[in-house]
């Protein structure tokens, strides 16, 4: 592999952990407070599905840098994250966390599918570990938008702010980063422009039979995972505070 | 389907209880539908729905760090840990659903403050080392408790306890593991163990009980192989474990008095301070209000989630019939 | 009142060769979303291939005892009633175990009753100390392809750090540390 390209499937590697990672961390934090008993169970194996594939990502990423998941996940400063700003904002009620979900696990389980055919088998071996979780996730968060959805006023009334809210922001997922071309090109990774067309198709479909409606203006569209929303600063600073404390510290 | 239970008044109680202790000494279980005294019922559903409670509670306080976990790993496991409690709730729950009562009784029971938990979840968690000290200290004791309640008469609640006795093994080593790791570790580290284990092992003592002196119910407990040890020799087994242990790992314990004893082979603790312990229990430990609070808010702020699926599944079966 | 929502008895196939064992219940709205609840709570740790659950309301349980109390009514097969389904699960030990009645077979009857009389001639290999009957139509069943194994069940294999055996051996003997009496501590 040459250069640009390893240097192209490292900042690859890097946004899709910084995705799971941060998403995580949003969904670990309905832990304890979520509607009832069987949903706070249902989220925590998806947050914690999540943090396997952000390690996997990361691990994949150390292979061909050198570098180390942990420092990466707990040094690194907020403008060096390269995640979604989707994933990012905080969790909302629970319709938000929902339709965010099953948003990206529309996108995850259609980017996987073709990624199984990826020529660089580290990436290819990681995707059909990934892949086998994320169908059940997507299972789970369909079913649930659609009950959300189409179950009484008031849910579907916070279903829809919801949507509102995210449609806008969800486009960034089909955003390349500047490089990604030379990795489609070399057929390590699938093309997004590609996904987003089947992605629109499904996502379109189940959200219309859930009642809801796709918003008419699209609202802010983030362009590149460069930047990033207010909130992670403040994000960052709770979930690398412990990690930051005693930076000596070799053993967690 | 919920059994009979009979009360003293009733023409055939004798009989009937006498067949029913006959039963539990052959070590045959006690399953739904089957006869037992009104008082078996009482203090199943008493102690189970405690436990449940606790369980669900007990997530708050190391729920909280789950944002603060300081290594990816530690994160994960931290939410595995807590969705396993979130279990077995659900495992407990159940168990005293086939008693009679419903979760929305419980939850009411739990919410309203009319309903106890066990204590030791109204401490503060307020470093990260009170998170692996709860794992070898909290869950340490509560394997104890729960080795002994899987051999209960009462089929439900043996299978739930025997269920949760194989998962919270792990709760218990990666509390573990963790502590001796930071006792190892940088200054820093160390002195972060130090301090949890000098505010959690008083709590944890306390946990397992009040002295046999002091639980009236126990007797009954005992005699229907509900309870096969009493708090004191659960909690002397606790200690002869653990004290060794967290002395080797080079910390101390925070009590001047406690000493092994070469003649019996235990470890003799110094007196446990139960003026705390009852003012936890009655509502006046540090975070009883916190505690409730949150619980409460999650329950106030599910409630249109619950109605949703509830309107959901009414509708598709009112579809379903018609066709 | 506040709904936790009805409760569905869940039962889980450990290996294609066991039979499917009642391991709980699980609280949902409708049977699908009682499938997946079922799995995010039970198949938390391997083994499982397959998951069945049934309304609680749905299930005639009885247990030895009751039998003994009042044996069961004379359910005859009526000539002119519906003829369905009904699964029919057995507990046969009071040995210590996580899970209670366990899938023996299917049969045709009537009624749940005429189901159980049903049973008690055909299962007679072991002695039942409890019976659930339960209606087909009320049991959703998970679905059987690989695919759906792969993705509901094998995952649960790939945590190990939920199994003790991945904490490394920390224990020591105890005898190592006593002090002797009326030492004070550093």
């Amino acid at each position: 592999m040459n250069e640009p390209v390893k240097q192209a499937l490292i900042a690859k590697l890097t946004a899709l952990a910084d995705d799971e990672l941060i998403l995580a961390h949003r969904n670990s934090e309905w832990t304890g407070h979520g509607p009832i008993l069987e949903e706070d169970i249902a989220l925590a194996n998806i947050a914690q599905d999540e943090l396997g594939h952000a390690s996997i990502w990361l691990n994949l990423r150390s292979a061909l840098d050198g570098s180390d998941p942990d420092r990466l996940a707990f040094f690194r400063d907020a403008l060096e994250f390269r995640n979604s700003e989707l994933v990012e904002l905080p969790r909302g009620d629970w319709a938000f966390t929902m339709l965010r979900q099953y948003l990206f696990d529309v996108y995850e389980a259609l980017w996987l599918s073709a990624a199984k055919n990826s020529t660089y088998p580290p990436l290819a071996q990681a995707v059909a570990k990934i892949l086998r979780e994320e169908r059940f996730h997507l299972q789970h968060t369909q079913a649930w938008v659609e009950r959300l959805g189409q179950g009484t006023e008031e849910s579907h009334r916070r279903m829809q702010e919801a949507l509102d809210m995210q449609w806008g922001y969800v486009q960034q997922l089909f955003v390349p980063l500047a490089d990604e071309h030379l990795l489609v090109a070399e057929g390590i990774v699938p093309d997004l422009a590609e996904l987003k067309k089947a992605w629109l198709l499904h996502t379109t479909q189940h959200l219309q039979n859930s009642g809801l409606k796709l918003p008419l203006q699209m609202g802010y569209q983030p362009t590149t995972r460069e930047t990033h929303t207010e909130h992670l600063w403040s994000l960052l600073a709770e979930m690398q505070s412990t990690a930051r404390w005693d930076p000596e510290a070799k053993v967690w | 389907m919920p059994g009979k239970f009979g009360k003293p008044t009733d023409p055939d109680y004798e009989t009937r209880l006498a067949e029913f202790e006959a039963r539990i000494a052959r070590g045959e279980k006690i399953e739904p539908g089957d006869w037992a005294p009104e008082e078996y019922r009482r203090q199943l559903v008493r102690m189970i729905s405690q436990h449940a409670h606790s369980e669900v509670v007990g997530m708050l306080p190391e729920g909280a760090w789950i944002t603060r976990a300081p290594s990816l790993k530690r994160k994960m496991i931290l939410i595995a840990k807590v969705q396993d409690e979130a279990g077995h709730g659900q495992y407990l729950y159940h168990a005293a659903e086939t008693l009679g009562v419903s979760r929305e009784e419980m939850l009411e029971a739990l919410l309203s403050g009319k309903a106890k938990y066990s204590s030791i979840f109204n401490y503060p968690t307020l470093t990260w080392a009170d998170i692996g000290t709860i794992g070898w200290l909290v869950d340490g004791a509560a394997i104890k408790n729960q080795t002994m309640l899987a051999q209960c008469s009462y089929g439900p609640y043996s299978r739930a306890m025997v269920r949760i006795c194989a998962e919270e093994t792990f709760h218990h080593k990666q509390g573990k593991e963790m502590v001796i790791a930071y006792a190892k570790g940088t200054p820093k580290q160390r002195q972060m163990a130090q301090d949890a284990i000098n505010r959690w092992w008083w709590p944890a003592l306390m946990m397992l009980g009040p002295h046999d002196s002091d639980s009236p119910n126990t007797p009954t407990l005992v005699r229907w192989g509900i309870k096969t040890k009493t708090n004191d020799q659960v909690r002397q087994e606790f200690i002869n474990e653990h004290a060794p242990e967290i002395l080797e790992a080079g910390l101390t314990l925070p009590d001047p008095e406690l000493r092994y004893d070469e003649a019996t082979g235990n470890w003799i603790h110094g007196p446990i301070n139960w003026d705390e312990f009852w003012a936890v229990v009655n509502g006046n430990g540090p975070m009883n209000k916190e505690r409730l609070e949150a619980r409460r808010k999650a329950h106030a702020e599910g409630a249109w989630v619950r109605e949703a699926l509830a309107a959901y599944a009414a509708r598709k079966q009112q579809t379903a019939v018609a066709v | 009142m506040d709904t936790q929502w009805p409760r569905w008895e869940v039962f889980k196939q450990d290996t294609p060769s066991k039979p499917h064992q009642a391991v709980g219940s699980v609280h949902a709205a409708d049977p699908e979303h009682a499938l997946l609840t079922a799995r995010n709570v039970f198949a938390r740790r391997p083994q499982a291939v397959s998951m069945w659950v049934a309304p609680a309301s749905a299930i005639f349980s009885v247990t030895k005892e009751e039998l003994a109390q009042r044996p069961t009514p004379n359910a005859e097969r009526e000539a002119r009633a519906a003829i369905s389904e009904y699964l029919i699960f057995r507990k046969t030990s009071h040995k210590r175990s996580m899970t209670f009645v366990d899938y023996v077979g299917e049969l045709e009857a009537t009624s749940p009753e005429h189901a159980l009389k049903l049973a008690q001639e055909r299962f007679t290999d072991a002695e039942a100390l409890a019976w659930w009957i339960v209606p087909a139509s009320s049991v959703t069943k998970s679905e059987e392809s690989p695919e759906t194994v792969e993705s509901w069940f094998a995952p649960a294999k790939d945590k190990t750090y939920k199994q003790q055996s991945y904490y490394g051996v920390v224990g020591s003997h105890a005898s190592k540390f006593k002090r002797p009496k009326g030492d004070d501590d550093e």
